[in-house]
């Protein structure tokens, strides 16, 4: 069987030589510069508790849309929560300015980042599991592991690439109406989340439905983004949403992360690619 | 898995990888459940002397398995939880492997702890679990629905652990979790029962922030009620529970990390670390020392120190991570038992004895290894009942040992099974013949007259194989296409074992062949794609004998690929999400897209249809099913499209089982993730062998009989019968209702033939449905006739894997001879599936796993000890035991043999579908004793069981056999009691087969007995009946007592006739009965030995 591998002993010598050196330093190598980017990665997200006490610090993003100014928003991010927001609204009807902030004693917690951030901190553990001491003995054992952490990382990626879509009475349920004050009027919906790298806030203007209305009344499945036109039914009522606004502004480091995301995932496939190349090895022949 | 299908697994001489991510003990510490990175779940045998020994292998996961923990009140209901890493859940009963609920939820759990208060609660209690989530989500355990969740007002984040503290001296439950970033909460459980069950926000009690991350294992010490332990990843931690303030903390030294701890008794702890090692500390009282701790700054009451007694540690051959546990008994007949798991897949467990001191100068003592074992020493230690299918390949091959099959591929149409080896070579063989080889006695003689093929072209090992015709039927018969790891792929001719064309693709090693779809045609033809190790996929055209496209700019692997007919593009779906457009005229890639638009072009070619099942991977409808989960769960924020790491077969077991396949008898190769090990399951396919196996007999053998109109008066009673049985379920009431059955088929036989139909129309859709169906197959039976000698090899295959031979010497010998069916080499590896993508496969050594089994009947084909016993109560049931498939063996000797296995296979598939029913139908036959309710629960399941009878008459078309329906009520109500006594499918197809076929020898036997003076009598008398069979069915087992002349003595009491619905009395009369099938089928073995020789010798004349 043997000759069949490899067509001479010298070249085999060879491949298993390299595929040694792989195993023992390379892959390390690999592990050590993804660990690098990874904490970079982390640091970005600010991590409670770790190091430094005292509370962490406050950045301020003004929201805004390149067309209208009828929404102007000024969030501020301490971490991964939302511990301020001022929103203005100017009605679109009768240039009424409208203002809402949120209350002193609430926060208003980013799952998105949150999640990314905890993803994040799952990968560097996977990878703080096997410091250089640690000698690898198969590929496989390799390919787990880079599965693992690509897992983890990919899931950290999509949570900040790809919102929740949330039903209209889901957002009217969800606590962040709960958290401003004064309390936002009936007829107005907000929603924050993250998109790539930006922070968004939507804002939905509904009216109601009157019951005889010859509207076709459908209502609206789960969207990121509403569009006018869409109902609901909340309480009793059927509403529809008149006016839609969405104000949104760049997290330089959530860019960051996500660069960094994509940076790690490809290094862990290179190092998985590397890996196979000697897959004829690695399932039969541990060192 | 259709519920018709038998599995038998082929395992081989390699153990299927098993690398351990979860493992637990069962409280009654009878067994080890491990669950692993590849999605399996393994049960392993727990002895009294803490031995170890795999059991089986559960299959229903696609990705890795995060946690495992109990589901209910074990002493009840030996179910157990287990969560993946892509949000699926099962809970499974371990005595049997069987899935007993399912769901998948938009959340990944990494643990989970039963909880279930019985004087507060209804239902069955719930799962507290957590994961990446934030808070607690508290499930039920038996549907497992999402009921609430314990909300954090503080800082809301994801659990890293959580333990159940049962107080008693505050008598309350409370539930302690750590949270990723370090805060320690408390809720109150019992008390806030109430609030959850009323959907009520509960917030938590206490929050406290413990200044350490990856927290691995909080555990309150129940025997002071005063400290807590918990255990971060670098150092652990004792507080004191009732202010939380903190009394001690230990550092790993030498880059250790943590992975757990428990507490062992008061002041005594265990911790073990991620490399496998664990250390029991005694917790001294430092005394008078106080010392001030500046998180706290208060003045503690006492101070702790740990001192060293005991350490642990495992052999050399180390692998990350191990997960570890221990089980703290302090029952006798327990043990107290530290446990590990590897990723190598080894169980390692340490007896730790109930006071652990050091040595006598101080040191630490180490505990040694009580036992270890993997699933390789399973395979190792029982190698001659795993046999592969390939394995008599090695007889003519030189000595360098078994040939490593790395891809494999079953052509039903032909029945040839194709298997590409390590070494390049790839053999074409008789598939059912291989099969026979490997798991029958003397089947090695079948080796040297196998025919087989062996084709040579390629260098390096195979690992991909396609028959294209299978796909599509336009397709020459002759192609095989195949691709080496060396990125060569080579169409042959199977017929020649010509080399017809090699393509070199200059890329990676071939992972996968696939086919266009019939829809999409290139210089119409179809195309075959290639997927390769190095991201590129290549196009081939067969016809053209050239290479079309290749596309090589993908970065990370290939998971989907989809094909518009229309403009020629071929779409492919990248790992990262990514969607590379290929123009495949031109070659030139059109589009690169990723992020939310790579996800719209992929959906929306889904919606104009043109995707194909065959041209997508496996792994793509694996994703595919999990976006649709997401989109389905309404706030499912909780996750993008998750990825399945590598393009792997993982899902190979589930997809082919999903694919309807039509022949009876199937081969599935089964590839296992990271590794190119790889097992076959045979699977048999009842249902449709009894299709197969029915015409021929009627056909040819009683053509001028008058048994349609008997057949018809037969179904007309039936349903009549089941009639009664809505309005009244009573023996006596049949009598006179089914004399006026009889009036009815008189008058309507004239009009036969088609006119059963129009008889349906009275009983149930579900009848009718099944006789369109059956009536449809029906014509491909035909042309199938050609393979009719297939099908009863299949059959007999079939009925050597489910005999339990070794039983009954006797009934062996009679069975080989007279079947003429081979014996099994060793108990075989069967398969059970609990539903469409559950099920358990028994590994290779399951026959020891049961303690009492092993002292009798070891080497034995018995699937439990239970058999004996169902299958007595079976035969005391059967009301005339001679009354079988007696007539047509009569009429003439050659033919007795199919007809004797259709009709065993038939028997079987009605146990099967029996035991199969949907719950509550068969559900509550023994619940209450009440006259009025059995009357009511009567009604379901009779009328059920009566369709599924009255569909048997159907199938088995005028086969002359005289089944009284009353008869055949008590036996169905006997095989639907034994599904409440959680008798497993296979159990109950064995119980009835050693009951039939000791029924069937015992006809045999007494026959020659008589033999020939007897013999013209007994005709006459079959005639009698043959011709009465218009006259009052109900005397017919008065009949029968005289046509059996002598009527062999099997407890027919009518006592035990009615305790069979009681399952009580099962436990009472469990040995007697078992001792009594040996006794009385030894006592009359020597003379009926004799007699068969005879008997042979005069069908070989015949």
């Amino acid at each position: 069987m043997a000759t069949v591998m490899a067509a001479t002993a010298a070249e085999r010598a060879v491949l298993e030589e390299e595929f040694r050196w792989l195993l023992h330093d390379e892959v390390h190598a690999v592990l050590r510069q993804l660990q690098d980017i990874l904490k970079e990665a982390s640091l970005r997200f600010t991590l409670p508790g770790s190091g430094t006490e005292g509370p962490t610090k406050q950045e301020n993003f003004i929201l805004g849309s390149c067309g209208t100014d009828q929404v102007k928003g000024v969030l501020t991010l301490q971490g991964d929560a939302l511990s301020q927001a001022d929103v203005n609204l100017k009605m679109p009807r009768n240039n009424q300015l409208l203002h809402f902030a949120f209350r002193e004693d609430k926060q208003w917690k980013l799952q998105q980042i949150q999640d990314a951030r905890n993803h994040v901190s799952q990968a560097i553990y996977l990878l703080a599991n096997r410091e250089e001491s640690y000698q690898f003995r198969t590929g496989a054992e390799v390919l787990k592991l880079m599965d693992a952490v690509m897992l983890q990382l990919t899931r950290a990626r999509n949570r900040l690439t790809t919102p929740a879509t949330l039903t209209l009475p889901e957002i009217a349920a969800s606590g962040l109406t709960r958290m401003f004050a004064p309390a936002l009027p009936s007829d107005l919906l907000v929603n924050v989340y993250i998109s790539l790298n930006k922070l968004c806030l939507t804002v939905y203007q509904l009216h109601v439905l009157q019951p005889n209305s010859t509207k076709n009344f459908r209502p609206a499945g789960g969207a990121v983004l509403h569009s006018p036109g869409a109902m609901f039914e909340w309480g009793a009522q059927r509403l529809e949403v008149s006016h839609v606004h969405k104000v949104e502004c760049v997290i330089p480091w959530l860019n960051d992360a996500l660069v960094f995301f994509t940076v790690s995932l490809q290094l862990c496939q290179q190092l998985k690619d590397k890996i196979s190349v000697f897959s004829s090895y690695w399932s039969y022949r541990p060192f | 898995m259709r519920s018709s299908l038998q599995a038998v697994a082929l395992w081989g001489r390699k153990a299927p990888p098993h690398s351990i991510t979860a493992i637990m003990i069962t409280d009654d510490q009878q067994m080890i459940v491990t669950g692993s990175q590849e999605g399996q779940l393994c049960l392993w045998n727990l002895s009294s002397e803490l031995k170890i020994s795999a059991k089986e292998l559960l299959f229903g996961h696609s990705a890795s398995v995060t946690c495992l923990a109990r589901a209910r009140d074990f002493s009840k209901h030996p179910f157990i939880v287990s969560a993946a890493e892509n949000g699926e859940m099962c809970v499974w009963n371990v005595t049997n492997g069987q899935c007993v609920e399912k769901a998948t939820l938009p959340y990944r759990h990494t643990a989970i702890c039963y909880y279930h208060c019985s004087f507060r609660m209804i239902g069955e209690g719930w799962l507290l679990c957590c994961g990446e989530y934030q808070d607690v989500l508290i499930i039920d355990a038996k549907s497992l629905v999402i009921i609430h969740t314990f909300i954090s007002s503080q800082s809301p984040d994801w659990i890293n652990c959580m333990c159940i503290v049962h107080s008693m001296r505050i008598q309350e439950d409370s539930l302690l979790v750590v949270s990723v970033a370090g805060e320690l909460k408390v809720w109150d459980l019992s008390s806030s029962i109430n609030s959850i069950q009323e959907k009520q926000d509960v917030y938590e009690k206490e929050s406290k922030f413990l200044n350490s991350l990856n927290c691995r294992t909080i555990r309150f010490c129940t025997y002071t009620e005063r400290l807590l332990l918990v255990v971060f990843s670098k150092c652990w931690k004792v507080y004191d529970y009732c202010d939380f303030s903190l009394l001690w903390t230990e550092v790993s030294g030498g880059g250790q990390f943590f992975a757990g701890g428990e507490v062992l008794a008061a002041h005594r702890i265990i911790i073990w670390t991620e490399d496998g090692h664990s250390y029991i500390y005694q917790l001294l009282n430092s005394g008078l020392s106080k010392s001030i701790y500046p998180a706290d700054g208060r003045v503690l009451k006492e101070t702790i120190y740990p001192h060293l007694l005991c350490s642990t540690s495992v052999q050399e051959n180390k692998s990350l991570p191990f997960v570890m546990g221990y089980m703290n008994e302090r029952k006798e007949p327990f043990y107290k038992v530290l446990f590990s798991g590897e990723v190598s897949g080894r169980i390692t467990l340490w007896h730790i004895p109930d006071v652990p001191v050091s040595k006598f100068d101080g040191s630490p003592k180490e505990i040694p290894i009580t036992t270890t074992w993997t699933l390789q020493d399973n395979f190792d230690k029982h190698h001659t009942m795993s046999q592969s299918i390939i394995d008599y390949f090695s007889g003519f091959r030189d000595e360098n040992g078994i040939a490593v099959v790395t891809s494999s591929e079953y052509v039903p149409s032909l029945d040839k099974l194709i298997c590409g080896c390590e070494d390049g070579t790839i053999f074409i063989t008789q598939a059912l013949n291989a099969a026979k080889a490997g798991l029958l006695e003397g089947g090695s003689l079948l080796k040297d007259s196998l025919p087989q093929k062996v084709l040579k072209g390629h260098h390096h090992s195979v690992t991909s194989l396609l028959y294209p015709h299978g796909l599509s039927s336009k397709l020459d018969q002759s192609w095989l296409v195949s691709g080496d790891q060396d990125s060569w792929v080579i169409l042959w001719d199977i017929f020649t074992e010509e080399i017809l064309h090699k393509f070199f693709l200059q890329a990676g090693l071939v992972t996968s062949l696939l086919m266009s779809p019939e829809n999409f045609k290139l210089r119409s033809h179809q195309v075959i794609c290639c997927v390769c190790s190095d991201h590129s996929v290549a196009l081939l055209h067969l016809e053209g004998r050239r290479c079309l496209l290749s596309a090589r700019k993908h970065l990370f692997p290939v998971k989907m690929i989809k094909w518009h007919p229309v403009e020629n593009f071929l779409i492919v779906g990248c790992a990262d999400d990514s969607v590379y457009i290929w123009e495949i005229e031109t070659g030139t890639l059109e589009r690169h897209e990723t992020g939310e638009r790579a996800r719209i072009i992929l959906n929306c070619c889904e919606d104009s249809q043109l995707l194909k099942p065959e041209s997508v991977l496996p792994v793509a409808s694996e994703t595919r099913k999990h976006k649709s989960v997401e989109q389905r769960s309404p706030s499912s924020y909780q996750f993008g499209p998750i990825p399945c790491p590598g393009l792997q077969v993982e899902s190979s077991c589930k997809v082919a089982d999903a694919k309807c396949f039509s022949g009876p008898f199937n081969v599935l190769p089964v590839k296992t993730k990271w590794s190119n090990i790889g097992f076959h399951i045979l699977l048999f396919d009842l249902e449709n062998l009894v299709e197969l196996l029915l015409p021929t007999p009627i056909c040819d053998v009683d053509p001028s009989n008058s048994f349609y109109g008997s057949e018809i008066l037969r179904r007309a009673k039936s349903t009549v019968e089941k009639k009664t049985l809505t309005l009244k379920r009573n023996k006596t009431a049949c009598g006179p209702l089914s004399v006026e059955a009889q009036a009815k088929p008189v008058s309507e036989s004239p009009a036969q033939g088609e006119n059963t139909m129009k008889l349906s129309e009275e009983n149930d859709v579900i009848k009718r449905q099944k006789k369109i169906k059956s009536s449809k197959k029906m014509h491909p039976k035909q042309s199938r006739k050609v393979n009719a000698n297939l099908t009863i090899d299949t059959a007999k295959l079939l009925l050597s894997c489910l005999l339990p031979w070794g039983v009954d010497k006797e009934l062996d010998n009679l069975c080989i001879k007279h079947l003429n069916i081979l014996k099994l080499q060793g108990p075989v590896s069967l398969g059970l599936a609990s539903n469409e993508d559950h099920f358990s496969l028994m590994l290779p050594g399951w026959d020891l796993c049961n303690a009492e089994m092993k002292k009798d009947y070891s080497k034995v084909n018995l699937f439990s000890r239970k058999v004996l016993d169902l299958s007595n109560k079976y035969t005391s049931t059967l009301p005339n035991q001679a009354g079988m498939p007696r007539r047509p063996e009569n009429n003439s000797d050659s033919l007795q043999e199919p007809n004797t296995i259709f009709y065993l296979l038939s028997k079987l598939f009605l146990v099967n579908k029996l035991v199969n029913m949907p719950l509550e139908l068969a559900c509550g036959i023994d619940s209450s004793f009440t006259m009025e309710s059995v009357h009511k629960k009567m009604k379901s399941p009779g009328n059920d069981i009566l369709n599924i009878s009255s569909f048997y008459g159907y199938l088995r078309n005028g086969k002359s056999e005289s089944h009284l329906p009353e008869a055949d009520v008590s036996l169905l109500k006997l095989i639907s009691c034994w599904k409440d006594q959680s008798v497993q499918v296979t159990e109950a197809i064995q119980a009835v087969l050693l009951a039939e076929v000791q029924q069937h020898m015992k006809t045999l036997t007494k026959k020659t007995v008589d033999s020939e003076p007897v013999l013209v009598a007994e005709n006459g008398d079959y005639e009698m009946t043959q011709i009465l069979p218009k006259t009052e069915w109900a005397k017919e087992p008065e009949l029968q007592c005289i046509t059996d002349t002598l009527p062999l003595q099997t407890p027919v009491s009518p006592v035990k006739h009615d305790s069979n619905s009681n399952s009580a009395n099962f436990q009472d009369t469990e040995d007697m009965p078992d001792r009594c099938v040996l006794e009385e089928s030894e006592n009359p073995g020597e003379r009926r030995h004799h007699l068969w020789i005879a008997k042979v010798c005069s069908c070989k004349l015949c």
